[in-house]
């Protein structure tokens, strides 16, 4: 089914391709198939299964059988991503073992902004109009440059499709959840468009009563996207997309504190394609906006607190592709971002000018081998200039079985905030300064007469704080061992350095810290990835994924070794020396994750149900020993399986009706799992008006 | 029955080593456990902190308002020593005697003969005990449980006023020295701590 979508498609979409898929380098036209084709590793179109990397497409066919409605819900049922919640809220990807701020999140290639504690929100993304998600797993700053140091997610909307085509969704769930949908696509000759609409809104629930806080706040918000093309000739088009996206949160606080988050989205691209029969260029300017504003008033409507974070993206790129035959292919690109932040406790208003140029050779040296090697240089002002390489390779030993490799650099700037906050806590006293600050506040601090002793010298603030960055290494190898079965291993290990932490840097005549960021953390996570799929017959498949993960920050580890960490049983019992063996590892990671996927479809009857399981092994929040580390006497959120079910029927050529319940267990954590809130039923209507 | 089975096991220990190492002109090492020393403060969480110090004498075991007689006073999570010079805050004790100071990383069992070069006393520009989590013998742990917890492997080991030497090992700063405290509901500043000290003056072994 999904291959025909593609088929479908592509054609109308690329008219250089236009001949269909044998035109895609790393097609093997032996395979009497077609296959699933992702843009995002290689900024190429490229068949998934000869593509040397780990990346993996979730299609829309997939989103739609588990009625998901938010970009969250389906990367948690994705094997390897768990969603993880920031102490804001906002749910971002943990890949690989590594934090959401080192996934980059694309919306139609496109990066989107507003990561306010350094997470971008997933919920934000609403997933009513995905053709696919495609996921690339290792570092690819060689493409996608600061932010691509786990991996990058990027989000495909739908196309225009010929004619007149419309259609209708709407949901309701517990928690008095709306989710409503519309598409409209209209083309005709040369013209192409396209809108969506989504207005999403909730409740909320409270799972901790008589804290004065809700776990998830009432809100409501709206995404509207509208996609225009224009072919000039058979070989220049013309697109434009753009993407506006508003929410409004009911915020509530201990002590009769009300008040509102408002945050405002807008992304906008205007791209001009030019294709002959050799080069493919890209010309496109991109903008996008994130605005959020909050404020808390007292039960009098006295002004509690407000802040405000404005952020600003704009990059013209363009991007050549260079098909030399069917075996050989160059990508160059080259490019300029301009970003700047407004922000409350903000020592100014920061801006960053950072040209880039990237290249990239894709080529087959012998028949059955593919290389891919390319690199990217980013030009900074702030920090040192950064170039990302990258190598992949894929051997095709069989028409079914092949290994391939990446390895590859990637980094992340550091973030305006630690470079530029200047923050005094009003209730306890203490102060958290931005590296590039340190010399001017901390100055203006001791002129106050606020400090008592300087701990870190202001000289060594001289240098520039440096890009955290990572190594990253894959190798897998792939088989489909039957028309039945088919099985995909994966083993990984990140090396990540100058991770970017905090510490004290002075102590304040109040008794309590000045803090400031530094480049200190070496961390490696390493594992190993295997999924399976098994077709039973023509009604029933399966799907298993499990995950080994461990994730450890190398000092820590050394730490254990050298016998410098102890440990109590009982709070108030006699400390004991721990071993490297007792190191448990970082924070909010399970040494086991499983996903197992039964689907039932009956296309006579023109129904379809499936159950997901996933499976999270224990993790640990905080330490809760008090010897600062993560080790096995410490408290952890227990092991648990989560099962969601979604049941769908067609009832006529043009109506879907769906049902479903999410956490079917009712498994519930309230101190530890935000993110679940007991059992949610839910009811979906789709309808085609055409 | 882990726990209790360990410290039956450690107290025995103790024991053991004091009866091995009884000489016949020397003072039996004593071992104590206090429990609820309070040690209040007012000010702080940005304001001057004043109030009393809670002074200690290791001889007797005990509480004491002497001026002179005491090792080592509390307040808050401040622990100053009798030796050395004021940091000059409100309220605290003028120093009379030679007491000094050091943390031992380790066990208390770990910690046998005492390394008087490491032995520093306060000064004008900070307590020997440093202040602050992490850096003396406490861990803040900041949200969501806001504790002070006292940092496992810290052990202090004491010169007193007079020479001789004691080593401690802080258990809980709450009220009862409850097994899961609570930050919002136990009340704090509230000391329970083991110690051993050695009555034989100039002897720096505590096996």
């Amino acid at each position: 089914m999904p291959t025909k979508i593609f088929f479908f498609i592509i054609p109308f979409l690329y008219p250089y391709y236009s001949f269909g898929q044998p035109n895609i380098l790393g097609n093997d036209s032996t395979k009497n198939k077609l296959e699933e084709v992702i843009i995002t590793g290689t900024k190429t179109e490229r068949v998934l299964s000869s593509l040397p990397l780990n990346a993996s497409i979730i299609k829309k066919e997939e989103i739609e059988k588990t009625n998901a409605t938010r970009l969250s819900d389906i990367i948690n049922e994705e094997l390897g991503l768990i969603t993880v919640s920031d102490f804001g809220g906002a749910e971002g990807i943990q890949m690989q073992g590594l934090d959401s701020e080192y996934t980059l999140i694309l919306i139609d290639n496109q990066p989107l902004v507003g990561r306010l504690a350094g997470t971008l929100d997933l919920n934000r993304i609403s997933v009513g109009n995905v053709k696919q998600i495609e996921i690339v797993r290792g570092p690819s700053s060689s493409l996608y440059g600061n932010n691509a140091f786990a991996g990058v997610v990027n989000i495909i909307t739908e196309e225009p499709k010929p004619g007149f085509k419309a259609e209708v969704i709407g949901s309701y769930e517990t928690h008095n959840t709306f989710d409503k949908n519309a598409n409209i696509s209209y083309r005709k000759n040369n013209f192409y468009s396209s809108m969506f609409f989504n207005s999403f809104s909730s409740n909320g629930y409270d799972l901790v009563e008589g804290d004065g806080l809700n776990t998830v706040n009432k809100f409501r918000n709206n995404t509207l996207q509208i996609k225009l093309r224009k072919d000039i000739s058979e070989k220049l088009n013309i697109k434009i997309n753009a993407r506006y996206f508003a929410q409004l949160i009911d915020n509530i606080a201990p002590n009769n504190l009300t008040g509102e988050t408002f945050t405002a989205e807008d992304n906008i691209s205007l791209i001009i394609n030019h294709n002959s029969d050799k080069f493919k260029t890209d010309f496109e300017i991109y903008y996008t906006s994130y605005f959020g504003d909050e404020f808390l008033n007292d039960d009098l409507g006295n002004r509690f607190s407000e802040s405000f974070y404005d952020q600003i993206l704009v990059k013209p790129e363009i991007k050549t592709v260079y098909k030399v035959d069917m075996q050989k292919e160059f990508v160059f690109g080259m490019g300029y971002k301009y970003e700047t932040l407004n922000r409350t406790f903000f020592d100014r208003k920061p801006k960053q000018n950072s040209p880039f140029i990237y290249f990239q050779y894709d080529f087959y040296p012998i028949e059955k081998i593919n290389l891919i090697f390319g690199g990217r240089f980013d030009k900074f002002k702030e920090y040192k200039s950064q170039f990302s390489p990258k190598l992949s390779g894929i051997f095709e030993i069989n028409n079914n079985e092949s290994i391939k490799f990446s390895a590859g650099y990637g980094y992340k700037t550091p973030d305006f905030r630690q470079l530029y906050f200047n923050f005094s806590n009003s209730s306890v006293g203490y102060s958290v300064i931005g590296y590039n600050v340190v010399e001017n506040v901390l100055n203006q601090l001791i002129e106050e007469g606020q400090i008592a002793n300087i701990i870190v010298p202001i000289e060594e603030f001289q240098d520039s704080l440096s890009p955290e960055n990572s190594f990253g290494l894959n190798i897998g190898y792939d088989i489909e061992v039957n028309e039945q079965v088919g099985i995909s291993t994966n083993i990984f290990r990140n090396s990540a350095k100058n991770l970017i932490d905090y510490r004290v840097i002075a102590n304040k005549n109040n008794g309590q810290n000045v803090f400031s960021y530094y480049n200190v953390n070496n961390v490696s996570t390493f594992g190993f990835d295997f999924k399976t799929k098994f077709k039973a017959d023509n009604y029933f498949d399966f799907s298993i994924g499990y995950q080994l993960l461990y994730a450890f920050d190398m000092e820590a580890r050394k730490a254990f070794e050298n016998g410098e960490i102890f440990a109590r049983l009982t709070p108030t019992s006699p400390a004991f020396r721990l071993n490297k063996s007792d190191y448990f590892g970082l924070y909010n990671r399970s040494r086991h994750m499983g996903i197992f996927k039964i689907n039932y479809n009956d296309l006579e009857k023109k129904f379809s149900a499936n159950i997901r399981l996933r499976y999270r092994s224990k993790y640990g929040l905080f330490d809760s020993n008090s010897n600062n580390y993560l080790d096995k006497y410490d408290t952890f959120v227990k092991g648990h399986i989560t099962a969601n079910l979604s049941l769908n029927k067609k009832i006529n050529s043009k109506t879907m009706i769906s049902g479903g319940i999410e956490n079917m267990f009712n498994y519930l954590d309230a101190e530890n799992i935000s993110s679940l809130s007991g059992r949610i039923y839910y009811l979906r209507i789709k309808h085609n008006l055409n | 029955m882990k726990t209790i089975k360990f410290l039956i096991l450690s107290i025995m220990l103790i024991s053991f080593y004091n009866c091995e190492d009884d000489g016949p002109n020397l003072q039996d090492i004593q071992s104590v456990t206090v429990e609820d020393l309070h040690a209040p403060q007012e000010g702080g969480q940005g304001q001057p902190i004043s109030g009393q110090f809670t002074k200690f004498d290791f001889e007797t075991g005990s509480e004491t308002n002497s001026e002179t007689d005491w090792d080592i006073a509390f307040r808050g999570t401040s622990i100053i020593v009798n030796g050395g010079i004021s940091l000059g805050t409100n309220d605290e004790p003028e120093r009379t005697g030679d007491a000094g100071v050091y943390i031992f990383n380790g066990t208390m069992a770990e910690m046998v003969v005492v390394d008087t070069s490491l032995i520093t006393q306060d000064s004008s520009e900070g307590y020997a005990i440093a202040s602050g989590s992490g850096n003396g013998w406490y861990t803040y742990t900041g949200p969501p449980t806001y504790l002070i917890s006292p940092t496992p492997g810290k052990i202090l080991v004491f010169r007193t006023r007079d020479g001789k030497y004691a080593k401690m090992e802080i258990l809980s700063y709450y009220l009862g020295a409850p097994e899961n405290p609570d930050a919002f509901s136990d009340p704090s500043r509230y000391y329970t701590f083991n110690y051993a000290y050695q009555p034989n003056e100039g002897v720096t072994n505590f096996e």
